[in-house]
C-alpha cells in the first residue's frame, strides 16, 4: 500500500466529515458486512480497499471496540484473522459445521453420542435414526440439544466403522415393526459384520502391511528371507 | 495376461514342482505369450531337447495346450501349418490348491476317491489302465482281482458324476489363422459375430478347440476314435515343418482313425466352482447367520449340475418347494420352519421372479473383494483412514475434500493429508477442480478405482504368497539337519529348534492357504 493512497484517503476524509464518510472504519464495516455470515480475511480486505496494513488494523481495533464486528475463527484456515459483523452468525463453511466448537472437532462429544447409539441399537436389535433420536430425547440421554440430522450422521459413521450394519427392513422377523423399506441400522446377527473389520487374509501376514513390498524381492537386500517383520512374527520365543 | 506376481509365483511353483529347465520355459511362454517351439528354442537358448522334453512335461501336467495354425510362408513359400505353445497361467497356479482339491473330495466322496484324484494329479492325465495299475500298487494286490477293479470303476465314475475328473482335452486342435476367421465374421452377420466377440483372443479359442465335446466330457468310456494327433505332434517337435505330411494325414483322416485310450484328467474348473460356492456361503454366514448360509448352500446345491460357467452372476432360479426340499435333507436344515427359509432369503436378499428364488453371488463376491481391501487399508492406514475408504468405496462416485471430512469425522487438515496417503500408493483416484469464482479456489475430488486398484491389490497378494513359499523352502533349507535327525536323538537344543520349526511351517502354510482364498475371490471367482 502506497502512503500517497493513504494521504489520499485521509484528504478526503475531511470535506465531508459525517457519519456516511468514507472513513476506513466505514469503508471496512460496509466490505465486513457485505460478506454476511462468511465474513472476511483481513488480508482480503486490505487487497479489496486498498488500505494499508496499520491503517486496517486500527479501524478494525476501533469497531470491535464499538461491538460493531467481531473475530471469528475460520476452520479452513485457523491461522488467518477473520472477521464478521456482528449480526451475522458464522456460516458452516466457517466453523466446520454442527459439529466443531471454537473451530475444533468435538471428538468427545461425537464419542460420547456414538457409545450412546451403540448402546441404544443394542438394545432394540434393529431400530430407525428417528427412533434412536426419539429414545435419547424421550430418556433425556444427551443434556445438549442435538437433531435428528445429527443422530444420523453419528449413525452413518458408525456403519463406516463397521460398527453397525445400514438395512432396509423387510417388514419381516425383527424388522416387524418398521415400515418395509425404510432404512434402519442393526447390530450384527452374524459374527463378522458390524463387529468392527474383519481382519483379511492379507492383512494378517507380515507383507499384507508392510511398507516396502514394492522393494522387495526374492533374491534382493530386502527380501522374505532375510526380512525383519518375518523374523519378528515367526519368533515364538520358543 | 497375468500381472507381474503372477508370473513369478507361477514359474516357482513349476520350478519347485518340476525343476528349473522346465520353469525356464514356462517362463518364456508365459512373458513372451504363445510361441513355436523354434523361437522357443531361441529365447531360452536351450537345446531342442529340453525343449522339447519340457513341453512334454508341461502338456501332461496341464499347463501348456499345443494347437496348430497355418502360417503365411516367407519369401513366397507356400504357406505351412506350426505348432503354437500358449502356457495356462489358471493351471499352473492351481497346482498349490492341489490340497484343498482332495480335500473336497475326501470330504464328499471318501477315501478311494480321493486316492485315484491323487493319482491323477500327481501324474496330470492317466488312462483308466494307469489309474487301475496305480492302485494296484498303491494297494499292494496282485493283479486280476475283479472286486477291486470293479470298486475302482465305480468310484472313478462317481468322480466323473460329480464332474471332478474330465475327458483331456484334444492334444492339438487345429485353428483357422485370425484374419481369415474375421473375414468370415463379416460375411455371417451381426448375430453370429457377437458369439465370436466372446472368444476373441486366438488362445481362447484355442481352448474352445482343444476341449471335448460337452456330451464326451464326462462320458465314461475307455476308448475313442481317434485321429492321433499325439504321436504326430510328437513328430512335429522334432520336425517342425511337416505342413505336407499332414495335409496327407488329414486327408485321410477318415481311414486313420484307430482306438485309443482316453486321457484322464482333474476338472480343475468343477473344484473352482465348488470352492467359489464355499465362499459365497461361509461369507453369508459371517455376514448374516447360520440359517443364511444353510439355505444358500441348499440353492447351490440343488443347482449343482445346472451350473455350466464358474462366474454365474446369479444362482438358478428355484421354487419354495425345491428349495425347502433341499433345506430338509441337510442336518442343521431340518430344524428350519418355512418361516425361517423365507426370512433367510430375505436376508440374502434373494430376487424373486414368478415364485422362484435366485440370489445374487457376484455381489457376495463383491462384498468380500471390499472387505479385503479395506482389511488392507485398516492395517497400513489405520482407522480413519478405514472409514475414508470405505466412504468412497461405498459411494463409487467422486467426493470433494470436505464432505468426506464431514461424514468421517476426522477434522478437514487430516483429511486431506490421509487421504493424500491413499493417493501416493495408488488406493485413490484424485481429480482437481479449479474453481474461478469464490474464495476457495481449488476444490480435490477423491475416489476409488476398482478396476485398477484390484490389479494391484491382486499383484500384491501374488507377491505375498511368492514371499511366503520362499521364506518356508527359506526355513526348511536352514534347518534342514534337524529334519535329517531321527525323533528320538532331538533333545534338548535341538528339539527346541525342531518344534519351531514345525511351527514356523503350519504358520506358513496355512497362512498360504488362507491367503490363496482370498486370490481365488480376485481371480477365480
Ligand atoms: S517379505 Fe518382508 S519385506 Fe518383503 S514384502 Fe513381506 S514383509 Fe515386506
Amino acid at each position: 500500500m502506497s502512503r500517497s493512497q493513504e494521504t489520499l484517503s485521509l484528504k478526503r476524509k475531511r470535506p465531508e466529515p459525517n457519519a456516511l464518510a468514507l472513513t476506513p472504519e466505514n469503508v471496512l464495516l460496509n466490505l465486513i458486512k457485505s460478506k454476511g455470515d462468511m465474513g472476511i480475511w483481513k488480508a482480503d480486505m486490505k487487497r479489496e480497499t486498498n488500505l494499508s496494513e496499520p491503517v486496517v488494523t486500527k479501524a478494525l481495533k476501533a469497531l470491535q471496540g464499538r461491538n460493531l464486528i467481531k473475530e471469528v475463527v475460520n476452520i479452513q484456515n485457523k491461522g488467518r484473522k477473520h472477521y464478521m459483523a456482528a449480526e451475522f452468525e458464522p456460516s458452516k463453511e466457517l466453523t466446520g459445521g454442527a459439529w466443531y466448537t471454537e473451530g475444533n472437532l468435538d471428538k468427545d462429544f461425537i464419542d460420547i453420542l456414538k457409545k450412546s447409539c451403540s448402546k441404544i441399537i443394542g438394545k432394540f436389535k434393529v431400530a430407525t435414526a428417528q427412533g434412536v433420536y426419539d429414545f435419547c430425547k424421550d430418556n433425556k440421554i444427551i443434556s445438549v440439544d442435538i437433531t435428528t440430522q445429527q443422530i444420523l450422521e453419528i449413525l452413518r459413521s458408525m456403519v463406516l466403522d463397521n460398527e453397525i450394519v445400514e438395512v432396509k427392513s423387510t417388514g419381516l422377523g425383527e424388522f416387524h415393526k418398521i415400515p418395509v423399506g425404510t432404512v434402519c441400522y442393526r447390530t450384527a446377527s452374524g459374527m463378522g459384520l458390524g463387529q468392527g473389520p474383519k481382519v483379511g487374509a492379507m492383512a494378517s501376514i507380515p507383507c499384507g502391511a508392510c511398507p516396502r513390498i514394492n522393494q522387495c524381492t526374492p533374491d534382493g537386500i530386502i527380501s522374505p528371507k532375510t526380512c525383519k517383520y518375518y523374523q519378528k512374527w515367526l519368533d515364538f520365543g520358543i | 495376461m497375468a500381472s507381474q506376481y503372477g508370473i513369478k509365483l507361477a514359474v516357482y511353483l513349476v520350478s519347485s514342482y518340476f525343476g528349473d529347465l522346465v520353469a525356464k520355459v514356462c517362463e518364456c511362454l508365459l512373458r513372451r505369450g504363445t510361441l513355436p517351439w523354434r523361437s522357443i528354442v531361441q529365447f531360452t537358448e536351450l537345446n531342442p531337447t529340453q525343449v522339447k522334453n519340457s513341453l512334454l512335461v508341461l502338456i501332461q501336467h496341464n499347463c501348456v495346450q499345443a494347437f496348430a495354425m497355418e502360417q503365411e510362408g516367407v519369401f513366397g513359400e507356400a504357406p505351412k501349418v506350426v505348432t503354437q505353445y500358449m502356457a495356462l497361467f489358471d493351471n499352473i497356479i492351481h497346482h498349490m490348491r492341489f490340497p484343498k482339491f482332495l480335500a473336497i473330495v475326501s470330504e464328499e466322496l471318501g477315501k478311494e476317491c480321493e486316492e485315484i484324484l491323487e493319482g491323477l494329479l500327481q501324474h496330470g492325465r492317466l488312462s483308466l489302465n494307469q489309474i487301475l495299475d496305480r492302485h494296484k500298487e498303491t494297494s499292494n494286490q496282485s493283479g486280476g482281482n475283479c472286486t477291486a477293479q470293479d470298486a475302482l470303476q465305480k468310484n472313478f465314475s462317481r468322480l466323473l458324476c460329480v464332474r471332478y475328473v474330465e475327458r483331456c482335452p484334444a492334444h492339438e486342435p487345429f485353428i483357422a489363422p485370425p484374419n481369415e476367421e474375421g473375414a468370415a465374421v463379416k460375411k455371417r452377420g451381426a448375430k453370429s459375430a457377437k458369439v465370436t466377440e466372446e472368444l476373441q483372443t486366438i488362445e481362447q479359442r484355442a481352448l474352445a478347440a482343444a476341449a471335448p465335446m460337452e456330451a464326451l466330457r464326462f462320458l465314461f468310456e475307455t476308448y475313442t476314435e481317434t485321429d492321433d494327433h499325439e504321436l504326430e505332434s510328437e513328430e512335429n517337435l522334432s520336425n517342425m515343418e511337416v505342413g505336407q505330411k499332414r495335409k496327407h494325414v488329414d486327408s485321410e483322416a477318415g481311414t486313420n482313425k484307430r482306438k485309443k485310450e482316453v486321457l484322464w484328467r482333474a476338472n480343475f474348473e468343477q473344484f473352482v466352482r465348488r470352492l467359489r460356492h464355499k465362499a459365497c456361503i461361509e461369507n453369508a454366514r459371517t455376514r448374516l447367520d447360520d440359517g443364511a448360509a444353510i439355505v444358500l448352500s441348499a440353492i447351490l446345491e440343488a443347482s449343482r449340475s445346472s451350473e455350466t460357467k464358474v462366474k454365474v452372476e446369479s444362482s438358478i432360479p428355484l421354487s419354495m418347494n425345491t428349495i425347502f426340499e433341499e433345506v430338509m435333507k441337510s442336518e442343521d436344515g431340518r430344524i428350519m420352519t418355512l418361516e425361517h427359509v423365507r426370512t433367510a432369503l430375505a436376508q440374502l436378499a434373494a430376487i424373486s421372479i414368478d415364485e422362484t428364488y435366485s440370489v445374487d453371488l457376484k455381489s457376495i463376491i463383491e462384498l468380500a473383494q471390499n472387505e479385503e481391501v479395506e482389511s488392507i487399508v485398516l492395517k497400513r492406514y489405520g482407522r480413519e483412514a478405514y472409514r475414508m475408504f470405505r466412504l468412497l468405496s461405498k459411494a463409487g462416485h467422486l467426493l470433494e475434500t470436505d464432505k468426506i471430512s464431514d461424514t468421517t469425522f476426522v477434522e478437514k487438515k487430516e483429511t486431506a493429508k490421509i487421504l493424500f496417503k491413499l493417493w501416493k500408493d495408488d488406493y485413490l483416484h484424485m481429480e482437481k477442480i479449479v474453481a474461478s469464482a469464490g474464495r476457495q479456489s481449488q476444490f480435490l475430488l477423491w475416489k476409488v478405482n476398482k478396476h485398477s486398484l484390484w490389479g494391484h491389490v491382486l499383484d500384491e497378494m501374488y507377491h505375498a504368497a511368492l514371499n511366503l513359499r520362499i521364506r518356508n523352502a527359506h526355513e526348511q533349507e536352514q534347518e534342514k539337519e534337524i529334519l535329517q535327525i531321527p525323533r528320538e536323538k532331538l533333545v534338548g537344543d535341538l528339539e527346541k529348534r525342531s518344534k519351531r520349526l514345525r511351527k514356523v511351517r503350519i504358520v506358513l502354510e496355512s497362512s498360504l492357504m488362507r491367503l490363496d482364498e482370498a486370490i481365488m475371490i480376485f481371480h477365480d471367482f
